[in-house]
């Protein structure tokens, strides 16, 4: 519960199976001028394994109720007061952490609450063609697959770049997982709002909120059976090969132009693709090959981005992903270097728009590489910056390989196919289709109830 | 030069001699070539003051440099005071940890053994530990000195009490840790709460003794959880830090109406330091105040200046032992502390919240089970 105290400032309380836990060990989380918003409990690895075991031993309640009590959840998120805060206190405090546009927070919130709803229905989009869900499906009776949970207890250790992460461990608590989230310390609101929510529709013995540290998020691994990690390429090295850890790395999606296509018609879409949730998410896009004048290509593209107003993330116009002054010269600084040999079109010495109140807003960058095999297309900034390249049939698709989305704009079938086939390419979007398009039943990164649960062999005589 | 008398330095615990008398005694027994160690006499010779002469109060103590990098190849021998006689009562040989190199040796000689037990008496008998029944320590015997320490303590504590020992060989430990093999450690971690829950499923314990990181790996197993609460009264952490959270959590959810005490301990001081100050709040810093307060005390410090930080300010742990014993005046620890203000009659200072120095005379230090 967020009461004043001493500090004066919201609290944010860890959220275990009896409820909410204030610890003496407290993070301040600041907005992007600096300024306190909150304090953040943190918590030891006692508490996290005691509520581990205690999630373990609870029961996962019958599927419908747990369908019913994410639906309500979703409800009570987008309506109630939860830990203080109603739902514009909620999305204005979000806004000011993260620097994202108030606006899109807003439009974050809307999918959470319709992936609260449709959190088994997303999660069923993975069920084996040959399996069930019960025993008692009478399919069991000549054998059949039982589709079931591969552990008990999930844990999160969630981003903060974007609201809307919190949507997909949702499909685990549909699942009957026991889920522990431990929220990003930069923008812990939306996972404690998420998890008060379910808590208060009924699922208190089913999730957790574990704000911690470095050593915290070790024992939240060590205690759960499977874990879902979020973070950059040290995060990917660390837990590339663990068994019961999926990392979840830089999206790095992409889209490609062939000479077939003529890009003038799709130069707004590729700047909305770059832009949209302020250049941050996972699906934005971070470079554009193309096979024909990537000059000019870039040149246009640049134009069109240049149109994005830089704001305090509050304000109805606002675009723009906002930082700390500091935090935003350092990105530019590191814009900088990364650029060098490359072509600026929109480049590092305008990308940093101060507002005057110790933020400054990240203009969208545009550089035009020499090559596709350039290194800078595999870098990832969390604000609009795309890297144009040009791209010959030579090239092939290795420069493509390693994208969570690729959009292709082609008329060359074969081209497809051979985009298919890369295991790098998590998800192929052919036609004019922007990198941040999801659907119901699209997988993200493969489906995360791939990692969640297996087919086990049953007959029932 | 008139002889001070050196009765105050046989003083019981709890007694308060004039501290500056009590550190001139201690100088003259360790520097006087009849009773002094060979150690300390040769030392003697190249220091730039003379002990018995120059060091007339506490603070004069500051005059002493640092020798305790050198006590990782010296005699062991070498360290008894020659006023002990020919046949002095060694009880043990104690190493240290050798967290920041190879390991430092001393002789543990009775004299001192039996001050520490007695103290480490008196201080359970009032957190309430019943004269009867067993006691558990998870801690290391040799070459360390911890379990040899718990030992001796219960055999004076009251009639009949049993001491239970499951052992705990630390610099395996922080081996494995330096490795990065993090499945051993916690392999080896759940082996010994595997042989801890014999004995406490089995027999009689009324007092647990354990490191933090040990009790929280038995905080796992809710079975051990009820039967602590069932039969422990009395649980003594020590080892590695403790947060308050934790702390909270022991006291209210985990553990609630077993007294639980931290303790702090260093070998190079013979195993004492300080313990919990009686009656702190779930808000207050774990406070220790010194056990053995003359004969070892403590100082927080400013690393670079050594200079006592101002009270409330994180600093160096420096700790000073002067008995019959031994004397290891200044041995900068591993650990930083904020500073406490001391209670009435203790010399030094009190100190709480103790947590690693990253980096330590150059090696990395590693923190693991212990």
């Amino acid at each position: 519960m967020a009461t004043a105290t001493e500090t004066g400032l919201d609290q944010l309380d860890a959220r275990g199976p009896t409820g909410p836990f204030r610890a003496r060990n407290r993070q301040t989380i600041t907005d992007v001028t600096g300024g306190p918003v909150a304090e953040l409990s943190i918590v030891p690895a006692l508490f996290i394994d005691r509520t581990v075991a205690a999630l373990r031993a609870a029961a996962p309640l019958p599927r419908e109720e747990r369908v019913n009590a994410l639906r309500r959840a979703g409800e009570l998120f987008a309506s109630a007061e939860l830990c203080g805060l109603d739902v514009g206190d909620y999305q204005r405090r979000v806004s000011r952490v993260s620097g994202l546009a108030l606006s899109v927070v807003e439009q974050a919130t809307e999918r959470i609450v319709s992936a609260c709803g449709a959190a088994l229905d997303q999660a069923l989009a993975a069920l084996p063609a040959g399996a069930v869900l019960d025993w008692s499906d009478a399919r069991t009776q000549t054998g059949a697959a039982l589709w079931v949970r591969r552990g008990e207890v999930f844990a999160v250790l969630a981003a903060g770049n974007h609201p809307a992460v919190n949507t997909h461990w949702l499909e685990a608590v549909a699942l009957g997982y026991r889920v522990v989230v431990r929220p990003s310390r930069r923008e812990p609101f939306t996972a404690a709002r998420l998890i008060a929510a379910i808590h208060e529709a009924g699922l208190g013995q089913q999730v957790a909120f574990l704000p911690t540290d470095h050593a915290g998020a070790d024992a939240i691994i060590a205690a759960a059976d499977r874990s879902m990690v979020y973070g950059g390429d040290d995060v990917m090295r660390k837990y590339r090969g663990h068994p019961s850890v999926l990392p979840q790395g830089p999206g790095r999606s992409k889209i490609l132009i062939t000479a077939d296509t003529d890009w003038r018609p799709q130069v707004e879409l590729i700047a909305e693709s770059v832009s949209r949730h302020g250049g941050v998410s996972c699906t934005s896009t971070t470079a554009v090959f193309v096979e024909g004048d990537a000059a000019a290509f870039a040149e246009a593209l640049a134009a069109q981005l240049q149109e994005l107003p830089a704001r305090t993330p509050l304000d109805a116009t606002a675009a723009l992903p906002v930082f700390t002054a500091e935090d935003a010269r350092r990105m530019g600084d590191h814009l900088a270097r990364l650029a060098e040999g490359t072509v600026p079109l929109r480049g590092a010495a305008s990308v940093v728009a101060d507002l005057g109140d110790g933020s400054a807003a990240l203009r969208a960058a545009v550089h035009l590489l020499p090559s596709s095999s350039s290194a800078q297309a595999g870098a990832e900034l969390p604000f609009p910056c795309v890297w144009v390249a040009p791209w010959t049939r030579d090239d092939g698709v290795k420069p493509l390989a390693d994208s969570l989305v690729l959009t292709v704009m082609t008329d060359d079938d074969e081209l497809v196919d051979e985009l298919i086939a890369q295991p790098g390419i998590r998800n192929l979007y052919v036609g004019s289709q922007p990198t941040y398009w999801t659907a119901p039943g699209v997988p993200h990164d493969g489906y995360l109830a791939d990692f969640l649960m297996e087919s086990k062999g049953v007959i029932k005589l | 030069m008139s002889a001070p008398d050196l009765s105050v330095l046989d003083l019981a615990a709890g007694e308060r001699p004039d501290p500056d008398e009590f550190v001139r005694a201690a100088m003259h027994w360790h520097f006087s070539p009849q009773t002094g160690s060979p150690f300390w006499l040769q030392r003697a010779a190249s220091l730039d003051f003379d002990p018995r002469a120059d060091v007339r109060t506490f603070d004069d103590l500051s005059l002493f440099p640092n020798v305790t990098d050198e006590l990782r190849d010296v005699k062991t021998q070498d360290l008894i005071p020659l006023g002990f006689g020919p046949r002095p009562d060694v009880v043990s040989v104690i190493e240290s940890g050798g967290t920041t190199g190879p390991p430092k040796r001393l002789p543990m000689l009775r004299e001192f053994a039996d001050r520490l037990a007695d103290s480490e008496v008196a201080y359970m008998k009032a957190a309430g530990v019943p004269q009867r029944g067993n006691w558990l320590s998870l801690f290391p015997s040799g070459p360390h000195g911890a379990f040899d320490g718990a030992r001796r303590a219960a055999q004076r504590f009251g009639d009949g009490v049993l001491l239970y020992g499951i052992d705990i060989d630390p610099r395996w430990v922080k081996k494995q840790v330096a490795a990065g093999n993090s499945q051993v450690v916690d392999d080896y971690t759940e082996h010994i709460v595997d042989q801890a829950a014999f004995v406490l499923e089995s027999q009689d314990v009324v007092s647990l003794r354990v490191t933090a990181p040990v009790l929280a790996r038995i905080a796992r197993r809710e079975h051990l959880v009820e039967i602590i609460r069932e039969k422990v009264r009395y649980v003594g952490w020590g080892g590695a830090s403790m947060d308050a959270d934790s702390r909270y959590l022991y006291r209210t959810d985990i553990f609630p109406g077993v007294e639980l005490r931290g303790a702090y301990g260093t070998t190079m001081a013979l195993g004492a330091g300080g313990r919990e100050r009686a009656g702190l709040g779930h808000d207050d810093p774990c406070i220790f105040d010194a056990n053995l307060s003359l004969w070892v005390t403590i100082r927080v410090v400013d690393p670079s200046t050594k200079r006592t930080v101002a009270v409330g300010e994180r600093g160096q742990v420096v700790v000073s032992h002067l008995s019959r014993s031994f004397l290891l005046p200044n041995n900068d620890e591993r650990d930083t502390a904020l500073r406490v203000e001391a209670p009435v009659g203790q010399v030094g200072d009190s100190f709480a919240d103790v947590a690693p120095l990253q980096q330590f005379g150059g090696a990395q230090v590693v923190e693991g089970v212990y």
